[in-house]
């Protein structure tokens, strides 16, 4: 395409447009719509529904106006009388084909077609005589979307957006002629397709022929009717999609993506689908005190052995009445009277040191904020941490030390602009679906992706390169290919000179890293390091993305610190399309860390150790704080198995599923003599509690989030909390206040009494007391996009916060636990599409749980065979903390000797078999890595 | 590529099991949906095991005229009653032999002239694990002017132009005989290679479109067989001329003798030096392959052949770009009909002018014309253009068959929708034939005696179209289906006064809206025989037919 300006002439009104446009995208400029079914800007136009026809003067035939380019001179009428004929004609043709309005399908999205049809006056009678008999092809498959082969019109839009857009590949056409229809993978049926249900397809719909299963549920009519939609953010992984409500009598009756937001209306399907957890009813709706004859302390829940029992838990009327053996209802005065008092009375007894607090990376920055507010100042101690200890610590400590962030460089978008993406330790596909669809993308487009992972992750498959290596061996691999890039002179000399330090150190450590040698170690051909290191040095501009599979390691730290060691010394870092991505996982991870959630840092990720520091927070806070800095998660559980820790309060988190070796959590939750839980529904570290507090669900409330790109964005509330459950931060500025008041007696000198006039005041307050978020206030938020600092989606430009990078040097070392003959295979964890951590939400969503119900070990088919186990086959799977049994899965995306299972699934949880051995310095649990048997399980009665 | 692979693994497998594909899927890095896509899409992939036999009877318009109806129904009855059960019987789309209709296809291989009597002969032999051999070869009709040369390996033109010749000589020359595309479109041969020329690209195709498919149309295979060096020749010349390195001749499946003498042609002119790295000892390279065709009319379509070339569902592109800026893999690809091809040695022999003064009637050049349906002598005769139809099936066909008065005609395959006896005097050439609504097309022309039925026929035109439309566009995939039904309630009986009432409306938005020329001519036969043999369409009249067909018992002339 030519780079000049072409005038031509629509309906009589000269229009100019850059040469390469179409006549469809002119017209658009010049204020005149010219219909379309098949077309969607988003997508590349294929002008195959024709509606769009156009006359052109001197044309024996109407093109196409959506595909064809303008032409110097054209004269273009959009509205002759044979247009209107012929559009006319075929509204009319693809009307009289939809089935029957009684059998029909309500459209989730907008009913386009039959909208066209009104506007062209058309008269599909005419038609309807001579129609061909419906296949009355109804694919019920999915447990989401529901397929309507009879109204479907063949405008292929659901082809592209599932190709397009989310670069799934699931949807095509297949047969031919007026047997075209369309089909998924080779023709299967929906549900047993590779389909992910993303529900783009859906969304892209102009008919009746893909609808959410949802909206049919909730019976028809609901979409004319609904009354309320009201935009938010996703409630489940960091991307942070923009989200829809539709609320009618009190339900989210359905959930769309927002086109104006950052993701362009993307969602995957925990997040189109995923939020009747929040009707669930298990829901808590009054607090909880423990009965005095349920002491010692035992988990309700430990029985269950199998999926079955677990699902039919989640409906039974016995599971309440088993909790109400358990737990007594209490008013809230009595339950947050006894948790304060309780409280108090450890502090008092133990000091403030024996108190610990578990926030959440699911609740609001607000939220989150005044958490551990409650911690810092009524409980007076810095033992306040949460999840993203098990997440990125690690790549936040190397971050942190190396440019003095932990915070991502780049937003993920900028993907379509770079030349190669580096993948190392994330399953993309399953942990950031909408990120990994930019992923894809980019590919598509032209851009490079390398994935590394012992693992084979999905999104290998759409990778230019997928790289299989030994697990544990990252610091190898690394070094190895930095080790190259250094002999082939790929090495950004410049950068290094004037932005970076410590360079000189870090060429003598990676001497020995000779391709051959790393190949020793990692399993990875020599060759084939030296490919991805020059490809990697070479690129212009490179983005580096990694997950869990660098984090979760006694050597994490390291791991992020060759990361960035190799970043750096290509220079790609600074500018658009390049930098340091470590994804995260969940919705608030990010802001969470970012108001102080951490033992180490209050908000802005100011040292809580610091005298200045902490004189600054004493005096905005109005009391003494912590000198010293707190616990970390894992720390915190050991105190409280060693009786350091003796009181607790968790919001939002479930450490029972979610810690390594449960086993031992589990003793450390017994070992704990007060623990108030704060959560939506019952989980299974709240069958240790004390007191329980019903709090609310992402819909339930107002506040803001960030995600991975440091983009803070409003979630806005669709629901009222049920019962009398509470909104989260109300819950703990009544609890500080009550704790407060009896401390010390009535409001006291110190005239503290926390008192906020709704999420604003408190994020006023983190504003005025954080300037990472200077500027980015609600007005600013509601206006536009913003990340944090304001203004700056690319960090580190000119230089960064701790003036040049610097290097560390690391060397390999083996993970903590290698396998042996007792224990043979290598236990990876991790999660799968539809699940979100322990389930406590996604396997209370009817959707999400019929499409994942159970859990699984992924076993190589060859292991299974020398196992004599055949796929499917129940297995005893065994580590020096435990044992659990499920279902063997066959499986090529392990290699042979490994073996993976999903952490969600409390009847086999992973986090009995893991290890928890620590990084040194993100005091991450090794997650990735243990030793574990597996054996055929023996057939019980 | 996608076909080849495809067409491999149902080598194996006899059709294309579901792990195969998958496999493919995954060694090709393609989705499967694609490669399912692409597998149902064609006829000649099966996506289940095949049955025992295969028998396909051609029902289309000239094989229809001769009682294909009777053979396809009698077949079924035969293979029924015999307890054949694991063979499939079934109608096919024109296989390319109207001058031998009815046609039949028995696993594959094409049988002519089948009347009920000999088609039961060969199903008693099939049963019994017989093979049944081939049909001796028709001798050719009237030997032409095309072959310049004395022995089929002369290749004077490509030596003359080797040693020294001028691209944009042989082009200009091209352009000035007037030669025009034989295949249907008739665009200028020489304006076509002059752009393909003139358009810069490291990698340039050459096509030689023997894809021919249209009832009534099968003059190519004949060129083919008789003429197949001049083919040859001609996409060499062309190629070279245009810049391409390498050719491909796009290969109706069905045509296999043809196939055969091809591939013993390419094989003797790479032997010869034609062929090759530096023919004939110049700097020039050239190479050529035959792609076989998976089948369907829509391949014939440049671009859908394109698409299938490149391993896609055969579906026509938006044009523009045309193949001459954007063709096979996006590069600059010259797409020529066999005929026009096969004319350029005899032009660059004897000089444009020579071609131009060929024609009769005020028309310039020769061309091949098939000539099928009820006429006494049916095939493949090269003539003047501007040759009047009457003195077609008169001089050269020996007239209506059975001395029976005409009807009706086709001039240019079944698309060109019908004209009546009235029209008769009109010449064979691009011009008139449009001016009169219809078109020249490839040149084959179906004779239609007193008493066919036109409705019928009609019918039978359309459903052709439908069965053959590729499904990509709205108006092509439904209007044809509409079309259809249609006249199917006409036919039956059970229409009403106003079942035809859209036909304007649909007609004319097939014409204009659909993205390529099967549906943008769809409609024609229809609208033809509504405007000249209005009355075979009215409900009293069809009524009465119907009634007369159920005292007769059925049947067609043969």
């Amino acid at each position: 395409m030519g780079s000049g300006n072409v005038t031509l002439t629509i309906d009589g009104s000269r229009v100019t447009a850059p040469e390469g446009t179409t006549i469809w995208e002119a017209a658009r400029s010049a204020g005149i719509d010219i219909p379309t079914l098949c077309h969607d800007p988003k997508l590349h136009p294929v002008a195959v529904c024709r509606v769009c026809a156009v006359d052109v003067e001197n044309f024996r035939t109407l093109p196409a106006a959506c595909i064809r380019p303008v032409e110097e001179g054209m004269v273009v009428r959009t509205d002759t009388e044979r247009v209107r004929r012929a559009r006319r004609t075929l509204v009319e043709l693809l009307q009289a084909g939809q089935p029957p309005e009684e059998e029909r399908r309500k459209p989730s999205a907008q009913d386009e077609l039959a909208q066209l049809g009104g506007q062209l006056r058309s008269d599909p009678a005419r038609y309807a005589s001579t129609c061909s008999n419906p296949v009355a092809q109804q694919d019920l498959s999915s447990p989401v979307i529901a397929v309507d082969h009879d109204a479907c019109i063949l405008c292929d839009r659901c082809i592209r957006a599932c190709d397009d857009i989310q670069v799934n590949d699931v949807i095509g056409r297949a047969g031919k002629g007026c047997d075209t229809r369309i089909a998924f993978d080779n023709d299967l049926p929906m549900g047993k397709s590779s389909c992910v249900a993303c529900g783009e397809c859906v969304a892209a719909c102009p008919t009746g022929a893909l609808t959410d299963l949802t909206l049919v549920d909730m019976g028809r009519g609901t979409a004319e009717t609904a009354p309320g939609k009201i935009d938010s953010v996703c409630p489940y992984c960091g991307v942070g999609c923009g989200i829809t409500y539709h609320v009618q009598d009190a339900r989210i009756t359905r959930v769309t993506g927002r086109e104006d937001t950052h993701t362009e209306g993307r969602l995957c399907v925990k997040g189109r689908y995923g939020y009747d957890y929040t009707h669930h009813p298990q829901r808590l709706l009054k607090p909880l005190i423990r009965r005095e004859n349920a002491y010692p302390k035992r988990p309700l829940s430990a029985d269950f052995q199998d999926y079955r029992e677990f699902r039919r838990s989640l409906r039974s009327p016995e599971w309440n009445d088993r909790i109400r053996e358990i737990f007594r209802e209490a008013d809230w005065d009595e339950a947050l009277d006894l948790a304060a008092r309780r409280l108090l009375e450890i502090k008092q007894k133990k000091g403030p040191g024996a108190l610990a607090g578990f926030g959440s990376a699911k609740v609001t920055n607000e939220e989150a904020y005044l958490f551990q507010k409650l911690i810092r100042v009524a409980f007076g101690t810095n033992n306040v941490d949460h999840c993203t200890r098990l997440c990125h610590a690690s790549s936040v400590a190397a971050l942190t030390e190396a440019i003095g962030s932990g915070a991502v460089s780049n937003a993920f978008q900028e993907v379509l602009e770079t030349d190669v993406i580096f993948v190392i330790g994330s399953n993309t596909e399953d942990n950031h679906p909408v990120a990994a669809s930019y992923m894809k993308q980019a590919v598509d487009r032209g851009a490079r992706m390398i994935v590394l992972d012992p693992r084979r992750p999905t999104i290998a498959d759409h990778a230019t390169r997928y790289v299989r290596f030994k697990p544990g061996t990252d610091i190898a691999l690394l070094n190895g290919m930095m080790h190259v890039i250094l002999r082939e002179g790929l090495q950004d000399d410049g950068f290094i000179a004037q932005r970076t330090e410590g360079f000189d150190a870090l060429e003598p450590a990676l001497r020995p890293y000779t391709p051959e040698m790393a190949s020793k170690i990692t399993g990875v051909p020599a060759s084939v390091i030296e490919e991805i290191a020059v490809e990697y040095g070479r690129a212009r501009r490179a983005m580096v993305f990694w997950g869990m599979g660098i984090s979760q390691h006694v050597n994490g730290t390291d791991n992020a610190r060759a990361l960035i060691s190799l970043c750096l010394m290509t220079g790609n870092i600074g500018r658009p399309g390049t930098g340091l991505h470590p994804l995260r996982g969940q919705n608030n991870v990010q802001g969470a860390s970012d108001v102080g959630l951490i033992p180490r840092f209050y908000p802005g990720y100011q040292p809580a150790d610091d005298p200045e520091v902490r004189k600054r927070f004493e005096e905005a806070w109005r009391t003494p704080l912590d000198p010293q800095s707190g616990l970390t998660v894992v720390e915190i559980m050991h105190g409280a198995l060693d009786g350091r820790i003796e009181g607790m309060f968790m919001m939002g988190e479930n450490p029972f599923l979610s810690d390594p070796n449960m086993n031992k959590v589990r003793k450390a939750l017994q070992n704990l003599s007060f623990l108030v839980v704060q959560d939506i529904f019952l989980t299974e570290t709240a069958e240790f509690a004390d007191v329980i507090l019903p709090a609310s669900t992402a819909a339930e409330k107002r506040g803001t989030y960030v995600n991975t790109n440091r983009m803070v964005q409003i979630g806005r509330k669709a629901l009222n909390p049920p019962g009398e459950a509470r909104l989260d931060g109300d819950i703990l500025v009544d609890l500080a206040n009550r704790m407060l008041r009896m401390e010390r007696g009535g409001q006291g000198e110190h005239g503290i009494c926390w008192d906020y006039d709704g999420p604003e005041a408190v994020w006023e307050e983190i504003i005025s007391l954080t300037p990472i978020f200077k500027g980015i206030t609600y007005e600013a938020m509601e206006r536009e996009t913003v990340v944090w600092p304001l203004g700056e989606p690319v960090l580190f430009t000119d230089s960064f916060p701790l003036g040049r990078g610097g290097f560390t040097p690391v060397s390999f070392a083996p993970p903590d636990e290698l396998p042996d003959e007792e224990y043979p295979f290598v236990l990876n964890t991790g999660r799968v599409l539809q699940h979100w951590h322990t389930g406590t939400m996604t396997r209370r969503a009817r959707a999400l749980d019929a499409i994942s119900p159970e859990p699984f070990v992924e076993l190589t088919p060859r292991d299974l065979a020398c196992l004599g186990v055949e796929d499917g086959d129940l297995v005893v799977v065994s580590s020096r903390r435990g044992a659990i049994t499920l279902k063997s899965k066959s499986s090529t995306r392990v290699s042979d000797g490994n073996v993976f299972i999903p952490f969600h699934f409390k009847e086999a949880a992973a986090n009995v078999l893991t290890n928890d051995a620590l990084d040194p310095d993100g005091k991450i649990p090794e997650f990735k890595y243990c030793a574990v048997a597996v054996e055929r399980a023996v057939a019980s009665g | 590529m996608l076909i080849d692979d495809l067409r491999e693994i149902q080598a194996r497998h006899g059709y294309l099991p579901d792990e195969e594909l998958k496999s493919l899927s995954e060694r090709k890095g393609i989705p499967l949906y694609e490669a399912h896509g692409v597998a149902s899409f064609y006829p000649h992939f099966r996506l289940k095991p095949p049955p025992d036999a295969t028998l396909r009877v051609c029902t289309d318009l000239t094989c229809h005229l001769h009682g294909a109806c009777d053979v396809l129904e009698t077949l079924r009855e035969t293979v029924e009653y015999a307890g054949l059960d694991q063979w499939e019987v079934s109608g096919a789309s024109c296989l390319g032999q109207c001058d031998g209709a009815p046609a039949v296809s028995i696993n594959d291989g094409s049988y002519r002239s089948m009347s009920v009597d000999r088609l039961a002969r060969y199903v008693a032999r099939l049963a019994d694990n017989e093979k049944i051999g081939r049909q001796p070869v028709r001798r050719r009709a009237n030997p032409g002017l095309i072959d310049p040369y004395d022995h089929p390996l002369a290749a004077e033109s490509l030596k003359q132009w080797v040693s020294g010749g001028d691209a944009d000589r042989l082009v200009q020359t091209i352009r000035d005989s007037g030669l025009r595309g034989m295949g249907g479109a008739g665009f200028p041969a020489g304006v076509k290679w002059d752009l393909v020329r003139k358009t810069e690209s490291e990698v340039k195709y050459a096509i030689c479109n023997a894809d021919e498919s249209e009832p009534g149309t099968f003059k190519d295979r004949e060129i083919l067989y008789h003429y197949p060096h001049l083919v040859i020749e001609g996409v060499i010349l062309g190629g070279l001329a245009v810049g391409a390195k390498q050719g491909y001749l796009f290969l109706r499946h069905e045509y296999d003798r043809e196939r055969e003498v091809l591939e013993k042609t390419i094989r003797a002119f790479y032997s010869a030096g034609y062929l090759g790295d530096g023919i004939l000892n110049s700097e020039r390279s050239f190479h050529l392959e035959i792609f076989d065709s998976p089948g369907g009319y829509i391949c014939g379509e440049e671009t859908a052949l394109l698409e299938a070339m490149e391993g896609k569902r055969a579906e026509p592109r938006n044009k523009p770009p045309f193949p001459g800026t954007h063709g096979l893999h996006g590069r600059p690809t010259l797409i020529n009909n066999v005929e026009t091809f096969a004319w350029v040695p005899a032009i660059l022999q004897r000089g444009a002018d020579w071609f131009r003064s060929q024609g009769t009637n005020g028309a310039s050049g020769r061309k091949y014309i098939a000539l099928s349906g009820h006429v006494e002598k049916p095939g493949v005769y090269e003539i003047p253009l501007g040759t009047r139809v009457c003195d077609l099936i008169q001089d050269y066909g020996g007239g209506v068959s059975g001395g029976r008065e005409l009807k009706a005609f086709s001039p240019g395959g079944t698309s060109s929708g019908f004209l009546p006896a009235s029209m008769a005097e009109i010449p064979l050439d691009f011009k008139p034939l449009a001016d009169a609504g219809s078109m020249l097309g490839s040149g084959a022309v179906i004779v239609l005696a007193e008493g066919t039925d036109m409705a019928d026929l009609a019918l039978n035109a359309i459903t052709f179209f439908r069965n053959e439309s590729c499904g990509k566009c709205v108006p092509c995939r439904t209007g044809t289906e509409h079309l259809a039904h249609m006249l199917e309630a006409v036919l039956e009986g059970n229409g009403r006064s106003d079942t035809l009432e859209p036909v304007g409306d649909l007609a004319e938005a097939m014409e204009l809206t659909s993205i390529c020329g099967l549906g943008q001519a769809a409609a024609l036969p229809l609208t033809s025989a509504l405007r000249y043999f209005p009355g075979e369409f009215e409900l009293p009249r069809r009524h009465a037919a119907n009634r007369r067909g159920e005292e007769a018992g059925g049947g067609s002339d043969g």
